[in-house]
């Protein structure tokens, strides 16, 4: 365990899909001697990069899980988290940047900012995540770092600053101007760990001082002290790192780094900026909340003597049993201990501990604030919090989005069968976004999440991984349901058929509610309805959310209000209050005038500007509405807001408008009212199913 | 939303001879830096949208979503001043009725705005009848620009509004007259508008209303925070 949790740093690399940054956590972890050679994402090879380690990324050339790794860079013990590209594994993203402090945000010096950086960069912003940029690709045909910069600058407002400038670009492309040194830096040797010192070359004196002026300037705007010194014309190399390390840590600042991964150049200097410019777990305000005390917010100390606050943030099966990732936020952990798991008050005992890396592990005996560490064998939930027993804080959780996409699947053998229960719940642990049940009525499940491309990720994993064959459905929209007025109900469950009868009376009403979750208002005065019966009403209304009576989707926005009754003192029961409320709940919904909603996707197509034009038809013919076109002089990007059930074979379509130049990323924007023409088209097709039935 | 209409800066162009700034034509806003032109502007789009009418704002300097947050805040001021509920559904409708075109990187020129102003009509049928443009430069840009934007706007049939940074030049301009840079193409605006910042207030002066002579004592007096018309 390191001792000083100023020398911890918690990071992660976020970027685009194809950006380079499963290379860039390759040779950092070389460098960092975790692995002793390196290998290609796409690994002709036949290895691929050691932190893709499921078959399925490696085959496919994208990070899909979030493994976190151990890594020592100078004396800093470096938590990585590597980070999918791709939006339908969003969650595995808001998982990394809740646990972590800070992040490398990696761009490519030809595509620049693209759809999928500026979702990244938004998700960041939520989780306040400081960052240092990495303009990796600059080798490549086209690069052009001053571009880039630009776009941090213009596209996500960031205030970047270029730390280095580029000896030579594309196939020239050989090394860094250091601006806080003022020396070129070239990297030689096998896989460029070998770092060389020149001066700087001469054309590229006064570049690298205009360059230097505005770093400083810049820089200035964090320290008074540095200030000064460029007056007194006594500038330090440490008084620029702290003044850029405030400015980074305020999130006022973006420090700019150039490379290229793949051709192992400048890859130790974003290391070295990872311990100078990105904050402590000791300089991050992270709080709790204290469920002894209402829910009361509690700052936590990050002091490894206080008492044990961890938090459960990713669960993985292994062969060797479950593993659970751990981020230690208060307090520490050794081998042995014992552990309460604050939902659920169980107990646990620490067996091993372990650091990974990548899919390699190494046991531990102790870990304290600030770190992330791995258990095995604890039965949990991903946003699990830990404590030693003695406080009952919960920390708050993750935002997990609503899945908007569901499927059909069904075994195509028995030995799939057995199989396939295995899969799914071990799925539904590891991803709260990916959501399994049986339909009741026809007997298949049904697996939803986030996309196509989600839910197409677990059903290869089931066959690879479990050996479980299925066949699919059709992908379909996960429509939900609501009412739009208030509807008073007032309705007696009343049954005498021989033994004990069953009376129950509930009036009030019901009317849609702002904050989209469902409410139950108890307003019932003089105990027409006994308070014990109560929770039985609730629960009878709640019993009718899960399938609307308009399409049979769940139903949502609903504040329900009781404020009348009558009971019967032989006849009434909780089962006779529950029949009532399920009698009310088909009395008033109809009145309420109950309307279809579907989920309505934030789309951002990137294609370059001659296609502009086809792009927004495109998207309008989905039923699209076009938000924005942002253009910088080679791109357009298209903003759009498209009905999900309009998505469906899109990447096909664009492909061929756009000669496959263009893509486009997808994330849940809101539900909307469907338009009439489409609700009656839902309704025909749910009573058709219903008398298929 | 008929109140609007009170609270509007363009209230002032009803306190001259009460005529609009018309299809084909073109109109300025001119105030210092930092005055508040973008915002000012803002007002001017739902000036329109509120109407109903389909609207583009063109971005030469800021991103999409600035300017999205820029309309944001403008009408939840907008709401507040108004003592409004039911917000979510006026404003569905407004971003309905709006697109946001960002030419980023210097990347604008008329020949890109005539492109995709087809776009948006051929393609998606959205035909504007009002274009807010801003962050034009006006100290690069020639006389032959505003001609050609000119006769976009009658192409299109779109009244263009646009934003200008006054140059200080060190004299005290006399009140009424046009500041530079409007000055050397007074001609090719129809409607001139200046915001002025005084000790007494934030005021939205009429400079030019089409062929009208005498307008200089036309004037409303803003909201220095919402930039809403209070008397």
């Amino acid at each position: 365990m390191l001792d000083d949790i100023g020398r911890i740093r918690n990071i992660g690399i976020s970027a685009h899909i194809d950006s380079g940054k499963t290379t860039l956590t390759e040779r950092i972890l070389y460098y960092t001697k975790r692995i002793f050679t390196v290998h290609e994402v796409r690994g002709k090879d036949g290895v691929g990069a050691t932190m893709d380690f499921m078959a399925l990324e490696k085959e496919r050339g994208i990070t899909i899980s979030s493994a976190a790794t151990y890594c020592e860079w100078r004396g800093h013990a470096i938590n990585i988290i590597d980070t999918p590209g791709h939006v339908d594994f969003t969650i595995e993203v808001e998982r990394a940047l809740r646990v972590l402090d800070s992040s490398i945000l990696v761009l490519c010096a030809v595509g620049g900012v693209q759809s999928q950086t500026i979702s990244v960069d938004r998700q960041m912003n939520r989780y306040k995540v400081p960052r240092v940029a990495f303009i990796n690709k600059c080798d490549r045909t086209g690069a052009n770092p001053y571009r880039v910069v630009e776009q941090l600058r213009i596209r996500l407002n960031h205030k970047p600053v270029l730390m280095q400038i580029p000896i030579g670009l594309e196939d020239t492309f050989s090394g860094v101007v250091d601006l806080v040194s003022m020396k070129a830096i070239y990297f030689e040797g096998p896989f460029g760990g070998e770092l060389n010192e020149e001066g700087i070359p001469a054309h590229l004196l006064e570049e690298a001082a205009k360059r230097r002026e505005q770093m400083l300037d810049a820089a200035s705007m964090f320290s008074d002290e540095l200030m000064e010194a460029i007056f007194d014309n006594a500038v330090t190399e440490e008084l620029i790192r702290q003044a850029v390390r405030r400015g980074t840590i305020s999130r006022q600042l973006t420090p700019v780094f150039l490379g290229s991964a793949y051709k192992n150049i400048g890859v130790q200097p974003v290391l070295d900026a990872v311990t100078h410019y990105l904050p402590s777990p000791a300089e991050v305000k992270n709080s709790a909340l204290d469920m002894d005390n209402g829910g009361k917010e509690v700052t936590l100390s990050s002091n490894p003597d206080d008492p044990l606050v961890a938090l459960a943030f990713k669960l993985e099966v292994t062969p060797y049993g479950q593993l659970t990732y751990l981020r230690i936020y208060q307090g520490s952990i050794k081998k042995g201990d014992d552990l309460v798991n604050t939902r659920t008050k169980k107990g646990i005992k620490v067996g091993r501990l372990v650091r990974m890396n990548a899919d390699e592990m190494e046991d531990t005996t102790e870990a304290g604030a600030g770190d992330i560490v791995a258990l095995f064998g604890v039965e949990c939930f991903s946003g699990d919090t830990f404590t030693d027993g003695t406080l009952n804080y919960a920390l708050s959780s993750i935002f997990v989005p609503e899945p908007v996409i569901s499927l059909s699947i069904s075994p195509k053998d028995n030995r799939s069968k057995a199989n396939l229960a295995k899969a799914l719940n071990r799925f539904v642990r590891e991803d709260p976004t990916f959501h399994s049940r049986v339909d009741h009525e026809s007997g298949q499940t049904i697996i939803s999440g986030m996309g196509e491309l989600h839910l197409e990720i677990y059903v290869e994993r089931m066959r690879r991984e479990f050996m479980a064959e299925v066949e699919t459905g059709i992908p379909e929209v996960s429509y939900r349901e609501a009412i739009s007025q208030r509807a008073e109900f007032d309705y007696i469950h009343k049954k005498q058929t021989g033994g004990a009868g069953q009376y129950g009376r509930v009036a009030g009403f019901i009317e849609p509610s702002d904050e989209g979750a469902y409410e139950f208002r108890n307003e019932v005065r003089g105990g027409v309805i006994p308070t014990e019966f109560i929770p039985a009403v609730d629960k009878g209304f709640q019993s009718c959310l899960n399938k609307g009576l308009l399409i049979g989707f769940p139903v949502i926005g609903l504040r329900v209000t009781v404020n009348d009754g009558a009971y019967h003192v032989v006849d009434s029961s909780d089962r006779a209050f529950l029949q009532a409320a399920i009698g009310a709940f088909k009395q008033a919904y109809k009145k309420a005038r109950p309307i279809i909603l579907e989920p309505i996707m934030r789309i951002s197509v990137e294609c370059p500007s001659e296609f502009q034009g086809n792009v927004m038809s495109s998207l309008n013919q989905r039923r699209g509405l076009i938000v924005s076109s942002a253009e910088d002089g080679i791109f357009t990007t298209v903003e759009a807001e498209v009905p999900l059930a309009e998505m469906f074979g899109y990447a096909t379509t664009l492909r061929s408008l756009t000669q496959g130049k263009a893509e486009f990323s997808m994330e849940f924007s809101r539900y909307a009212k469907v338009p009439n023409s489409l609700e009656e088209d839902l309704k025909i097709r749910y009573k058709d199913k219903e008398k298929g039935r | 939303m008929g109140e609007f209409s009170n609270m509007s800066p363009l209230k002032v162009l009803e306190r001259s001879a009460g005529r609009e700034l018309g299809k084909g034509n073109l109109g300025v806003l001119i105030a210092g830096a930092g005055l508040g032109k973008t915002s000012c502007l803002i007002h001017v789009a739902f000036d329109r949208l509120l109407r109903g009418e389909k609207l583009v704002h063109v971005s030469l300097r800021d991103s999409p979503d600035k300017i999205a947050s820029y309309y944001e805040i403008t009408f939840n001021d907008l709401m507040k001043a108004q003592r409004k509920e039911h917000e979510e559904e006026v404003w569905n409708l407004l971003e309905r009725n709006r697109i946001i075109l960002a030419y980023l990187k210097e990347s604008f020129d008329l020949e890109r705005l005539r492109v995709n102003l087809e776009n948006l009509i051929k393609g998606i049928d959205f035909r504007p009848a009002t274009l807010i443009v801003d962050g034009i430069d006006f100290t690069d840009a020639r006389r032959e620009f505003f001609e050609g934007l000119k006769e976009l706007a009658g192409a299109f049939e779109v009244e263009v509004w646009l934003s200008a940074l006054s140059r200080e030049d060190g004299t005290e301009a006399e009140q009424g007259a046009i500041p530079p840079p409007c000055c050397e193409f007074v001609d090719l605006f129809s409607v001139i508008l200046q915001l002025i910042s005084s000790h007494d207030g934030v005021f939205l002066r009429l400079l030019r209303d089409h062929e009208r002579q005498s307008v200089t004592d036309t004037e409303v007096r803003l909201d220095p925070n919402t930039f809403l018309a209070i008397e």
